[in-house]
């Protein structure tokens, strides 16, 4: 057995060491004793004074500009009322109070109690916009109330209103799922939910930020724990002309429709407004479920943004494109002519011209200026549906335009293979007889439109129509087209305005290249006359052109729908607009801000 | 020959984890449910690993000991390659909804390593050469945790070193020298690696009113919260300061506040009372050990434990600096609980070889 070593020395050490520590242990409850019991009532009357909270910290939202620095978009100072629940002595109370506020009631602000998160020190906005009556009230009853807190915060305001109404936006709470995905936002945040709000949302959103707060039994604010300040969004600067979407927004006046107005070199939107419009003010505050019912359910759509989701029939506007595509393909040539005696018998089928006594002998130029359908009917059978199709695709119909707005829409250019596909029935060459004229399952946006007319003002380059200027997004294809055909075109346009016969001579004083256009929403039987159609059966009244002719500057197109013919309803409308476009370039406004 | 566990240390340790389950549950409410069922996993496993390792031969710990410390080493190096980052600290590896914290295992294999070295010489004081082998097995690894940085693991490798330097014995004036050599260190430390926020805790320590709302806001709202806990608390789940108004870290660093307020000055005794007991028993296993290596051991886990308790205590009654040093058993954590139920199995291994009637 071997010889065990002395652990003395080491046993001795290891109780010294654990002596030390129950000496220290002792300390330890020594303090203990001091803090519980001698200091102890100390300590609990600290303890009642003393809440921290946590303050959201809106961040402000960056404005929206147009070209010459006109406010779209604003924020002005608002009071938002804060509850904080934990801190209630009685919540039923504090509710009740605040419901007779006038803010929301009861039962409204017990659901969003309910559905609260477990954050304990995050307030709840029991109200948002309060007037000064009721800021007074709840400071007067303060004491009474010390978890309500008024605090200041930023309401949207929209300077144009109902003008811009859908091409600037609003805003709307967000979502379950973005609230889930960003733990910046609170049930209160507002993004931007269409229009400019929404396609630049990152860029004018700011970043919120909190603040820690600990205040006294009576809600004194004592001191900041911590703070993360907010950050705030860009303001960002669009190529919108406020001036202009006003003239244009007074010109359609009551009537409904689209007006989109375009740079034809670069394709930024100057105009875009649709009738009828809204009060975008509505849902900068808490909506009321009735007032968005009345929004959401009014038989006119108000909400719809008809310059981009409306789709109509094109009607005559559609002929310039396929002169375009008849003298490219050399189907015809400028002196190739029809004789046009109110009408065509086509499959077995009367195809009629709008001038019932027909047009004479028709050439390309006068085939415009006068809007012959039978010349068109013509050249479509020569095109074949599949021809019109690709080059209609070619100027940019049947798909979107990539402005980036939300729900823009696709349009129509039906083909057989689209009819066998999509409407599971088949194609009628009838059909393409229809085509050729914009009627039939041919369908544009007034934003289309307004670019298709746009490569034809620019020498044949298809522009991306867009409101912020971007230069990732801003392709141009080049068309490559002969320049001697779009000058032939071009020349027949100039007639629509300036010519003897031409439909929209009304705006011969003005120096405008364009074309009317009268879609049918039914087809007419043999004898009926137009005007005796019920009002929503009447026909969309089309312009579209650009000015001025030579130095093409400005591209507006225009519908009014139901409104009537083209020549005699949008022609006028649209020559306000030009006349204020042209007065805007004369009237000393300064150069064009860069990059545009 | 074998004994029985020690059923003293058992009671003790399954009295601090009761009190922890209350604590949590007192704070799931705000927290998440999850985390009170999480630690009751974590718990169980802990006990398991306890019963588990107390089976284990005494003389195997001093034999696996290096291997052990390997593994130890390699975990540590892993988490700095591949591991998650946690509020600036690479240290977690995530295994699904768990996390493991490998600082926390390198530490017990640390100290099993020194226990073997310091068991095998015989008796006499150490030699500059021997006390810097101790000095180098700790440091290696608590330098490696101060990389990822974790400051307040690192920190609870300090006790190893130094009661594996004491009970070692060591010379009246290498005592004196190392002394002067930590002033030295404390004062580096405090101009070029301390950051700004870590040297606001210290100054607040020193002046708790310097800036109430600021850096001194943990510290005084867990001195709110214990001082109003009075003489028989104000009742689990009640106490306005755990409940609301508090800071973060009630589960983990302030998890005594929070008792404290709930059950005062009676269940904080009890709670004072149960560590007491428990290091009290370690302590007798390490006394009644028949060989160096089992003295040795069972005072490192003992000046371990003792450390993280009086530092956490320390700090939760303003008296220390906010250093993120767990209460051991109590504070939630699944990588703590379990290593440290872990040592808390050697020890009861070391209980079981003990020689009687020597």
């Amino acid at each position: 057995m071997e010889i065990r070593e002395d652990l003395t020395p080491v046993r001795r050490r290891a109780v010294i060491l654990l002596a030390a520590v129950f000496l220290i242990f002792g300390a330890l409850h020594l303090r203990m004793a001091q803090l519980q019991l001698v200091q102890g009532l100390h300590w609990r009357r600290m303890a009642e004074n003393n809440r921290l909270r946590r303050l959201p910290l809106s961040a402000i939202r960056g404005r929206i500009y147009d070209r010459r620095g006109e406010v779209l978009a604003d924020n002005v100072p608002t009071w938002n009322l804060l509850l904080f629940p934990d801190e209630a002595r009685h919540l039923d109370r504090t509710l009740l109070f605040v419901s007779s506020l006038g803010v929301e009631d009861a039962a409204t602000l017990h659901r969003r109690l309910d559905e609260r998160g477990i954050d304990r020190l995050a307030p709840l906005v029991v109200g948002e916009n309060l007037d000064w009556r009721q800021v007074a009230r709840v400071r007067a009853h303060q004491s009474d109330y010390p978890e309500l807190s008024v605090v200041a915060g930023f309401r949207r305001h929209y300077p144009l209103g109902r003008d811009t109404a859908h091409v600037v936006g609003h805003l709307r709470l967000a979502s379950r799922e973005e609230l889930d995905a960003d733990p910046d936002l609170d049930p209160t945040s507002r993004v931007g939910a269409t229009g400019i709000e929404a396609l630049a949302e990152p860029f004018l959103a700011g970043r919120p930020g909190q603040r820690w707060v600990v205040v006294s039994a009576v809600g004194r604010q004592l001191g900041v724990v911590r703070e993360e300040s907010s950050a705030a969004g860009r303001d960002l600067g669009v190529t919108l002309d406020a001036r202009l979407q006003r003239v244009a927004a007074a010109a359609l006046g009551d009537r409904h429709g689209a007006v989109v107005a375009l740079d034809p070199d670069s394709g930024a939107v100057r105009v875009m407004y649709s009738s009828p419009s809204f009060d975008p003010e509505l849902f900068s505050g808490s909506l009321s479920q009735r007032d968005w019912q009345a929004v959401a359910e009014d038989p006119d759509h108000p909400l719809q943004n008809r310059c981009l989701q409306g789709t109509y029939p094109p009607g005559s506007t559609i002929k310039p494109f396929l002169a375009v595509a008849a003298l490219s393909t050399g189907v015809v040539t400028p002196d190739w002519t029809v004789r046009c005696s109110g009408g065509i018998t086509l499959y077995g089928h009367r195809f009629r011209c709008w001038q019932r006594w027909g047009h004479g002998v028709v050439d390309l130029t006068r085939s415009i200026e006068g809007s012959c359908d039978v010349y068109y009917y013509q050249i479509g059978q020569k095109l074949g549906i599949e021809g019109m199709a690709a080059w209609l695709g070619d100027f940019g119909f049947g798909r979107r335009t990539g402005i980036g707005l939300p729900a823009e829409a696709d349009g129509l250019v039906g083909t057989p293979e689209w009819s066998r596909r999509v409407r599971g029935s088949p194609w009628y060459p009838g059909e393409a007889v229809s085509v050729s004229i914009g009627q039939g399952p041919v369908l544009v946006t007034a934003l289309q439109l307004a670019r298709g007319y746009a490569a034809l003002a620019n020498g044949g380059h298809l522009v991306t129509p867009h409101i912020v200027v971007d230069p990732e997004r801003a392709r141009t294809v080049d068309l490559e087209l002969d320049p001697a055909v779009l000058a032939e075109v071009v020349h027949g346009l100039d007639l629509v305005v300036h010519g003897e016969h031409g439909t929209a001579r009304s705006l011969a004083r003005l120096p405008i290249a364009g074309k009317t256009g009268t879609a049918q929403v039914i087809r007419l039987q043999e004898g009926v006359d137009s005007n005796d159609l019920a009002p929503n059966l009447q026909h969309h009244a089309w312009f579209v052109g650009w000015a001025p002719v030579e130095d093409p500057k400005v591209v507006v197109a225009l519908v009014v729908e139901h409104g009537g013919g083209g020549g005699s309803i949008a022609a006028p409308v649209a020559g306000t607009v030009f006349s204020a476009a042209l007065s805007n370039r004369d009237g000393g406004h300064g150069a064009l801000p860069p990059g545009e | 020959m074998e004994h029985r566990i020690d059923a003293w240390l058992l009671l003790a340790v399954v009295g601090i984890l009761g009190a922890s389950l209350v604590t949590q549950h007192a704070v799931a409410e705000a927290l998440g449910a999850q985390l009170l069922v999480r630690q009751l996993m974590w718990v169980c496993a802990g006990m398991l690993t306890l019963l588990v390792l107390s089976r284990i031969r005494l003389d195997l710990y001093a034999r696996l000991a290096p291997v052990v410390y390997g593994v130890g080493l390699a975990g540590l190096v892993a988490v700095l390659l591949f591991g998650d980052v946690r509020s600036g600290t690479r240290g977690w590896f995530a295994v699904g909804p768990l996390t493991f914290q490998p600082s926390e295992f390198a530490r017990l294999s640390t100290l099993l390593v020194v226990a073997a070295w310091l068991g095998r010489r015989s008796g006499g004081r150490l030699s500059i050469r021997e006390a810097s082998v101790v000095v180098a097995l700790v440091g290696g690894a608590a330098a490696l945790v101060a990389i990822e940085p974790d400051l307040g693991v690192t920190l609870t490798y300090l006790p190893v070193a130094v009661a594996g330097l004491w009970l070692g014995g060591l010379p009246r004036w290498t005592w004196i020298a190392l002394v002067l050599l930590a002033v030295v260190a404390g004062g580096v430390t405090w101009n070029s690696v301390l950051k700004p926020f870590q040297k606001e805790r210290v100054l607040t320590v020193l002046d708790p009113e310097r800036d109430p709302y600021g850096a001194g806001y943990q510290v005084r709202q867990s001195k709110i919260a214990i001082g109003s806990g009075g003489f028989a608390g104000q009742g689990v789940g009640h106490g306005s300061q755990s409940l609301l108004r508090y800071l973060p870290a009630q589960h983990t660093d302030f998890a005594f506040a929070v008792w404290a307020e709930a059950t005062g000055f009676v269940g904080v005794t009890a709670l004072l009372l149960a560590y007491a007991l428990m290091l009290y028993r370690i302590g007798m296993a390490g006394v009644l050990a028949d060989t160096r290596h089992g003295v040795v051991l069972a005072i490192l886990v003992a000046s371990w434990l003792a450390f993280q308790v009086i530092v956490n205590l320390g700090m939760v009654l303003g008296w220390l600096p906010t250093t993120g040093i767990t209460l051991p058993l109590f504070s939630y954590g699944g990588s703590s609980l379990l290593s440290t139920c872990a040592a808390l199995g050697v020890v009861q291994s070391i209980w079981r070889h003990r020689l009687v009637n020597q």
